[in-house]
């Protein structure tokens, strides 16, 4: 049985005016670790909060552990455990105290479900009488996963979890995350980093409310169909204004310290045709170009251009 | 319901945790109880007093030493003419001004009638009309003794006699203390609770709680009973100060301010759940909790009485629940009156928490 089923799941917000979620039909199985991509304002945080059922869906229904999302919304509560992007803790109650509630109003306690929180609590502990709104940003994540986890739920809803979080805590917190899965916990996670999607089984890349592609990390780079080249010069602004202009190129955005082109599909423009008009036609000095291979960035991109 | 405990403990702990309300929770009622009601009073004293005496005689000279020898008035100039005494008033440096003529006592001796001029500072209302009304006794008094001397019979032959029933000596202090006690309900069991709810939303923990299999009744039953626990603490706490300090409630049955004070705390929890339930920041719930306060407290009777107010105003009354509590409170306190009494302010409170907690629990969605 699928731990998540969804089928053309639609919110709308401000009387329809803005549509969050525009028609997600998803299956996640159980004990997967399902990622979902996407920039801010593609509706993640929207679906979350459909899944947790703290929002009723327009249209469309879904299916927690087999649990229809309205109708059985009281059990979907007490088996799935939801981490908001924003720090949802009491601040002014400590790490303990914040614990033991959690455990206390899942009729559990903390030394039963030990097991499950052991690694990543045993960070927390020197901190256990700290106040939760003194923890630093990682040690405030490793709380609230601590507490959506306190329950043992059977699928987790991780809302950017990473978000706000350095690069070391953030590798960790995918680390643990590998860990839980172990524990055969299904585990839904968003992300506005595209470089966490390869740590996913399966992934779906988010814009505008829709799914613009599902698959694995892999198969979702192999179905890169176009050719990418990076490219960098002198006058890097200039350089990627001039090259828009060129025919035959699809997309030019800047990627870290270079740009990415993909060129379009059925284009006869070669390396050196573009080289040539912009050393000769636009006069850039020290261009160096050279083929490249996807990320999940750049497939992204791809995919999102495709949507439009 | 077994959440339910665990919500109220963590209430209990949070509030503990709080660096500031345990204080306020103490320092709050013992300033209101201690200091106010001798501040906030409407007794006029110390009438300042400009005295025109234009017939520089022994019989106003007389009249002038009754009205220093009560303790309303301070003589504080004598001026020889009216311009004169205005200047002062206009200074601020007194409010009323008494204007002897010439001729007094040569008209009194003759049996001609006298007219004394009273003008009053009215910028403060109170302190004007009162004034004046203090002025016009000693001077009423003053004649009928001045006649009485001449061996007259006055000319109105009947003697006045007034008595204060339930508060024998105006003490405005038995008016008040029964308010603030209400005041205090008002602010500890209609906002505490109401920015504790709108703070969890704030913070987001509401949507965490919200995931749990916590219920919603639960989780307001928490915010309910810890604060209207405290809020009767707290009452109780004020009104044994007010019976100690200030001698209200000699004869009132205690009972039957408890069961107003809980039927009230009951409809202030109700309107604040109400306000948090569409307020989606604390400066929303602030404002609106402030517009609901202040008409409890200007047209509930609270501080000014309902039956001064013009008469839509007064018709108005009847939907504001504090007017009934009002009423109880001060009929227990100084009346001593009971449940037989005031049956009908008992049942319209009763109505109205039922209403307003209907409404409020109809419109708390858990699920949007």
């Amino acid at each position: 049985m699928a731990a998540i089923q969804t089928n053309q799941l639609v919110k709308t917000f401000n009387a329809g005016k803005v549509s969050a979620v525009n028609g997600i039909s998803l299956t996640v199985e159980a004990g997967e670790l399902f990622g979902i991509i996407g920039p801010d304002g593609a509706g993640k945080t929207t679906l979350f909060r459909l899944l947790t059922t703290l929002l009723k869906p327009d249209s469309g229904s879904a299916t927690i552990d087999g649990l229809d999302m309205v109708k059985d919304y009281k059990q979907i509560r007490s088996r799935v455990g939801y981490m908001p992007g924003r720090f949802s803790l009491y601040p002014d109650l400590t790490v303990i105290e914040n614990l033991s509630f959690y455990a206390s109003v899942f009729g559990t306690t903390i030394q039963q479900k030990y097991e499950l929180i052991k690694d990543i609590y045993c960070r927390l502990e020197p901190f256990a009488d700290r106040k939760a709104g003194k923890l630093s940003g990682g040690m405030k994540q490793k709380l609230a996963l601590c507490c959506a986890l306190i329950h043992a739920p059977s699928v987790l809803f991780l809302d950017e979890p990473t978000t706000g979080v350095d690069p070391s805590s953030r590798r960790e917190f995918w680390d643990m995350l590998a860990k839980l899965k172990t524990h055969g916990i299904t585990i839904l996670v968003s992300t506005a980093y595209m470089d966490e999607a390869s740590r996913c089984n399966r992934l779906a890349m988010m814009n505008n409310g829709r799914f613009i592609g599902i698959g694995t990390p892999q198969t979702i780079v192999n179905e890169f169909d176009k050719t990418l080249l990076a490219i960098r010069g002198d006058e890097m602004y200039r350089l990627l204004n001039d090259v828009r202009n060129i025919e035959g190129i699809e997309e030019c955005y800047t990627f870290g310290d270079v740009h990415h082109i993909r060129l379009q599909k059925d284009t006869n423009l070669k390396m050196t045709d573009i080289e040539q008009i912009l050393v000769h036609q636009y006069h850039h000095t020290n261009v160096k170009m050279e083929p490249c291979q996807p990320t999940m960035e750049d497939c992204f991109m791809n995919a999102s251009k495709k949507e439009r | 319901m077994a959440a339910l405990k665990y919500l109220l403990i963590k209430e209990v702990k949070q509030f503990k945790a709080n660096p500031f309300l345990p204080r306020l929770a103490v320092v709050f009622p013992l300033m209101v109880m201690l200091v106010m009601p001798w501040i906030a009073t409407m007794d006029v004293k110390d009438v300042n007093l400009s005295v025109v005496d234009q017939d520089r005689s022994s019989t106003s000279e007389k009249l002038i030493k009754q009205i220093e020898a009560s303790h309303y008035f301070h003589l504080k100039t004598l001026n020889i003419t009216y311009e004169e005494a205005l200047v002062e008033v206009e200074k601020g440096k007194s409010d009323l001004i008494m204007q002897i003529p010439q001729g007094m006592e040569r008209d009194w001796v003759n049996g001609q009638p006298v007219e004394i001029f009273i003008a009053a500072n009215a910028v403060n209302s109170t302190k004007g009309s009162m004034g004046s009304g203090y002025l016009n006794n000693i001077i009423s008094d003053f004649s009928t003794e001045l006649s009485r001397q001449k061996g007259e019979v006055a000319a109105f032959p009947v003697k006045l006699s007034t008595q204060f029933l339930y508060n024998s000596h105006l003490n405005y202090r038995y008016f008040m203390v029964p308010a603030l006690l209400i005041v205090i309900l008002i602010a500890l069991c209609g906002f505490l609770p109401t920015f504790n709810i709108v703070t969890e939303k704030e913070n987001g923990t509401i949507e965490q709680i919200n995931v749990t299999p916590v219920g919603k009744g639960e989780f307001i039953a928490s915010k309910l009973i810890f604060y209207g626990v405290l809020g009767l603490f707290i009452f109780t706490v004020a009104f044994f100060i007010g019976k100690s300090v200030y001698h209200i409630a000699p004869y009132g049955n205690i009972g039957v301010i408890y069961a107003g004070a809980v039927l009230f705390l009951l409809f202030m929890a109700a309107i604040g759940l109400f306000i948090s339930n569409f307020s989606i920041t604390l400066q929303q719930a602030v404002f609106t909790m402030f517009f609901f306060m202040m008409t409890f407290m200007l047209l509930s009777g609270i501080f000014t009485p309902i039956n001064s107010m013009v008469t839509w105003a007064q018709y108005f009354t009847y939907i504001l629940p504090p007017r009934y509590f009002v009423n109880i409170m001060r009929s227990v306190c100084l009346k001593g009156s009971g449940f037989a009494d005031l049956w009908f302010d008992f049942l319209m409170l009763f109505i109205f928490m039922a209403i307003m907690s209907v409404i409020a629990v109809v419109t708390y969605r858990k699920q949007q």
